[in-house]
C-alpha cells in the first residue's frame, strides 16, 4: 500500500473536492433555509445536461474557455430555476411542518428525473474535457490526469470564493445574521425574503455550476442525480449542517476514507464511508464544524 | 410438482393454455378476442433504458405477428406494467396481471426479480419468460417450473471465456472489474470457470486466475479501482459494471491507460458504452444478446426494419431481440406443443427450450467494437463470432446448485 500512497491522496482529493463541488450549494441552503433539499442532485444532473448541450453547441466551445463558460451559465440557468423553486416551493412551504418541505424536495427531484428523459433521453452519454485538460502528466508511478487536477483545483476556488462571500461582503453578513436570528434581522429592516431567496440562487447556481464542471467527470444518464447525492449528503452531516468550511474539511476527511478504505478492505468497497461517517457522528453528534449557522 | 394442468390454464381466460410439462397440444377457445400477454418489465427506475428496448421489441414483434394472421387466428395483444427493476414492485404488478387472468407473461430482465417470481407464479398457475435476467440460481438451485429463461444465460460467460481463449491464447492472466453485487459476482464466477475449462483445452495452457477488482454500484469515482486494476499482473480484464457506471469506469480509465495492452471482454453492454464514450471507447469485445447487423435471417431482417420505423433506433441494443424471442415463444408454444422442449425460431436463429430446466440454447453472439473518428458514431463494429450454444451450456441440474470450476 505504501507504494500506492501517492495515488490514494491524490484520489482522495479528487473524491473530496468532486463532491464539496456537489455538497456546498447543499449545505448552504440548509444553513439558512434548514431544508435538506432532495432535489439537489437533480439539479445537479440538468446542470451537467445543461454544460453538456452548449459545449456540443458550437465548435467555438471546445476549448477550456468554453468549457468554463458553459459550466457558468449551467450555474446561471439552474440559478434562475431556483428562483422559481423559491417561489413556488420553498415560500409557500416556508409555515408548515419541514416534512412537508422534504417531500416537496422530493417531488421535485421526480420532476428533473421526468425533464431529463424528456429532454436528453435515457441514453447514457459522456463528456470529453477540454483539449487543455485531456492529457495526463505523471511524477514516478503517480497517474495525474489534467481534468483531475482542475476538479481539484476547482473545488478549491469554489471554496475559497464562498469563504470570501459569506465572511468578507455585506451580503454574506447578512446571509449569516439571518441564519442566527431571522426575527431579529426582520426587526432591524433587513429584507429577509430576498436574503432567502438569494440564497436560493446561490444554493441552486452551486448546483448547476457543479454539474459543469464535473460534467467529463462521470458519465451522463437520468440516474446521475443520484450518483453523488448520498456522499454529499454525509460531508454536509459530517462537516455540520449549513457549514461551508465544515463542508470542504468533510469532503478531505472522507474522500481519505474512502480512498483507504477500497485499499485496506478491497472486497467491501464503499464500507468505510459508512463506518466513518456514524464513528464521527458519534463522537461529534453536530459535525466537525458545530456552528448551527452558515460558517 | 407443477399444478399445471391443462384445466387451470384453459381456465385462465386467456384461453391460452401453454402444456408445460405434459400436454402436447394446446386447446384453444373458439373465439376471435385477443391472446394477452403480459410485460412485466422496468418501464422507470434505473433499468428503464433497458425496459425501453424490451418495450418496444416486444410490440414490434407482437405487430408482425399480428399481420402475418396472428396466433391460430387470434390476435396478440400486449399489457404492459412497470416492475421497477423492483423485486416487490414486480410480483405486485405480476398479481394484478394474473388477476386479470393475464398468466403468460415476460419481461424480465433483473436476476432478484426472476428469482421472486417462481412462487408467485407456481401459486397462481403463471407463467414468466425472463428477457435476460443473467443469475445462475433461476435454472438451477432456485429452478421453478414456471420460470423459464428463453435468451442466454450463465453460460453467456462460458462462451466469452472460450472465444478468449481461442482467440487470445497467450492472454493466460485474468482480472475482473465487478460491481458488487448479485449480477457482477455470477458473471465473474462464471467466466472464470469458462476460462478454467476452456484455456487448458484449447491452448493446452492454465490460465492465471488475479482477484478480481470488486466495484461499488452507482458510483461517481472509480479512479481507486482503476489503480488497483493498473498494478495487477493480468493481461485481460473482464468488466462486468454496466449501463452509466460502465461508461463512467471507461471514461475514468482511459487517462490511466488500464486498457492498453490488455484485452478487455466487456460482459454485456452492447453499444452503451460504445455510444456514450464514441471515439474515446477503448477496443474491446461485449457480449450482445443479438447483433442486428450480422443475423441474415428473414426474421432478423423484418424485425429490425420494422423496429427502425417504430423507434427510429438504428442501433437496437438486444434486449430487443430478447423481447421478440418471448413473444416468438409463446406463440410458437400457444400453436405447437407448450413450451418445454420447444424449437421455435428468432431474431437470433433456432432456440430450443430444455425440459429439464427451462433454460433456452441459444447462440451467442460477441462482437468487438473499437474507436473510429470518421465514423457517424464514433466507433465501428470490426469483428463479429457466433459460438452454439450447445458447445457451452452447462449440464442442467434443477434444484442444485451449479458446480463450478475454481481457481486452486
Amino acid at each position: 500500500m505504501i507504494a500506492d500512497l501517492p495515488s490514494l491522496l491524490f484520489n482522495a482529493l479528487v473524491w473530496g473536492m468532486a463532491t464539496f463541488l456537489v455538497a456546498a450549494g447543499l449545505t448552504m441552503i440548509f444553513g439558512i433555509l434548514h431544508v435538506l433539499n432532495f432535489s439537489h442532485g437533480g439539479f445537479f444532473m440538468i446542470g451537467a445536461y445543461v454544460a453538456h448541450s452548449l459545449t456540443n453547441w458550437s465548435a467555438a466551445m471546445a476549448n477550456i474557455w468554453g468549457f468554463l463558460a458553459a459550466s457558468v451559465l449551467a450555474g446561471a440557468v439552474i440559478g434562475l430555476v431556483g428562483l422559481v423553486v423559491d417561489r413556488a416551493v420553498f415560500r409557500r412551504l416556508a409555515h408548515v411542518d419541514g416534512a412537508y418541505v422534504l417531500v416537496a424536495t422530493y417531488a421535485l427531484l421526480l420532476v428533473c428525473n421526468g425533464f431529463v428523459k424528456l429532454v436528453w433521453g435515457l441514453n447514457v452519454v459522456s463528456a470529453s474535457p477540454p483539449p487543455e485538460l485531456f492529457e495526463v502528466s505523471f511524477i514516478g508511478n503517480l497517474v495525474l490526469p489534467h481534468y483531475s487536477l482542475f476538479v481539484v483545483v476547482a473545488g478549491v476556488v469554489v471554496f475559497l470564493a464562498l469563504e470570501w462571500l459569506i465572511n468578507m461582503t455585506s451580503v454574506g453578513r447578512l446571509i449569516q445574521a439571518i441564519a442566527i436570528d431571522p426575527w431579529m434581522a426582520r426587526l432591524l429592516g433587513v429584507n429577509v425574503g430576498l436574503i432567502y431567496s438569494a440564497t436560493v440562487i446561490i444554493g441552486f447556481a452551486l448546483a448547476g455550476l457543479a454539474g459543469g464542471l464535473l460534467v467529463a467527470n462521470q458519465s451522463l444518464s437520468p440516474d446521475l442525480a443520484g450518483i453523488f447525492i448520498i456522499q454529499a449528503f454525509g460531508v454536509v452531516i459530517v462537516g455540520g449542517m449549513g457549514s461551508i468550511r465544515g463542508a470542504f474539511l468533510a469532503a478531505i476527511l472522507l474522500g481519505l476514507v474512502d480512498s483507504f478504505g477500497t485499499a485496506l478492505l478491497p472486497q467491501m468497497p464503499g464500507v468505510l464511508f459508512f463506518v466513518a461517517l456514524a464513528a464521527i457522528l458519534l463522537v461529534r453528534p453536530r459535525g466537525l464544524i458545530a456552528s448551527g449557522r452558515l460558517s | 410438482m407443477t399444478k399445471l394442468t391443462r384445466r387451470a390454464l384453459l381456465a385462465s381466460g386467456a384461453g391460452t393454455a401453454l402444456a408445460l410439462s405434459a400436454h402436447p397440444r394446446i386447446v384453444v377457445g373458439q373465439t376471435n378476442e385477443p391472446i394477452r400477454l403480459g410485460v412485466v418489465t422496468p418501464l422507470s427506475g434505473p433499468q428503464e433504458f433497458i425496459g425501453s428496448f424490451v418495450k418496444n421489441g416486444a410490440e414490434v414483434a407482437v405487430d408482425l405477428i399480428n399481420k402475418a394472421g396472428g396466433v391460430r387466428g387470434r390476435p396478440l395483444a400486449l399489457e404492459f406494467r412497470d416492475e421497477k427493476a423492483n423485486p416487490a414492485a414486480a410480483t405486485t404488478v405480476a398479481r394484478e396481471l394474473l388477476g386479470m387472468g393475464i398468466n403468460l407473461q415476460f419481461g424480465t430482465i433483473a436476476s432478484t426479480v426472476a428469482l421472486a417470481y417462481g412462487p408467485l407464479m407456481q401459486a397462481e398457475n403463471g407463467v414468466n419468460l425472463t428477457c435476460g435476467a443473467g443469475s445462475e440460481k433461476i435454472n438451477h438451485e432456485n429452478y421453478s417450473p414456471h420460470v423459464f429463461r428463453i435468451g442466454d444465460g450463465t453460460y453467456r460467460m462460458r462462451a466469452q471465456a472460450r472465444m478468449m481463449a481461442e482467440k487470445f491464447p497467450d492472454v493466460t492472466s485474468w482480472t475482473g472489474i465487478i460491481p458488487d453485487h448479485e449480477y457482477g459476482r455470477t458473471v465473474w464466477a462464471i467466466y472464470v470457470d469458462g476460462l478454467l475449462e476452456f484455456y487448458p483445452k484449447i491452448t493446452g495452457k492454465q490460465p492465471q486466475i488475479v482477484d478480481p477488482i470488486i466495484v461499488p454500484y452507482g458510483s461517481g469515482d472509480y479512479r481507486n479501482f482503476i489503480t488497483q486494476a493498473a498494478r495487477t499482473p493480468a493481461r485481460g480484464i473482464v468488466n462486468a459494471t454496466y449501463g452509466g457506471d460502465a461508461a463512467t469506469f471507461f471514461q475514468q480509465a482511459r487517462p490511466f491507460g488500464l486498457f492498453n495492452n490488455r484485452v478487455l471482454m466487456d460482459a454485456a453492454n452492447e453499444f452503451i458504452v460504445a455510444n456514450a464514450l464514441k471515439a474515446q471507447v477503448p477496443k474491446h469485445w461485449t457480449g450482445t444478446h443479438w447483433y442486428y447487423a450480422a443475423n441474415s435471417s428473414p426474421i432478423s431482417k423484418t424485425f429490425y426494419e420494422a423496429y427502425v420505423a417504430k423507434t427510429g433506433q438504428k442501433m437496437p441494443m438486444g434486449w430487443a431481440g430478447e423481447a421478440q424471442a418471448a413473444v416468438a415463444a409463446y406463440a410458437a408454444a400457444i400453436a405447437k406443443t407448450g413450451l418445454k422442449g420447444l424449437t421455435f425460431d428468432t431474431v437470433t436463429g433456432a432456440r430450443t427450450i430444455r425440459a429439464e430446466d427451462n433454460q433456452a440454447i441459444k447462440d451467442l453472439e460477441m462482437i468487438q467494437i473499437e474507436p473510429d473518428a470518421g465514423s457517424d458514431v464514433g466507433f465501428k463494429v470490426s469483428d463479429y463470432v457466433k459460438i452454439p450454444g450447445a458447445g457451452v451450456i452447462e449440464p442442467a441440474t434443477p434444484g442444485k446448485a451449479m458446480v463450478l470450476r475454481k481457481p486452486s
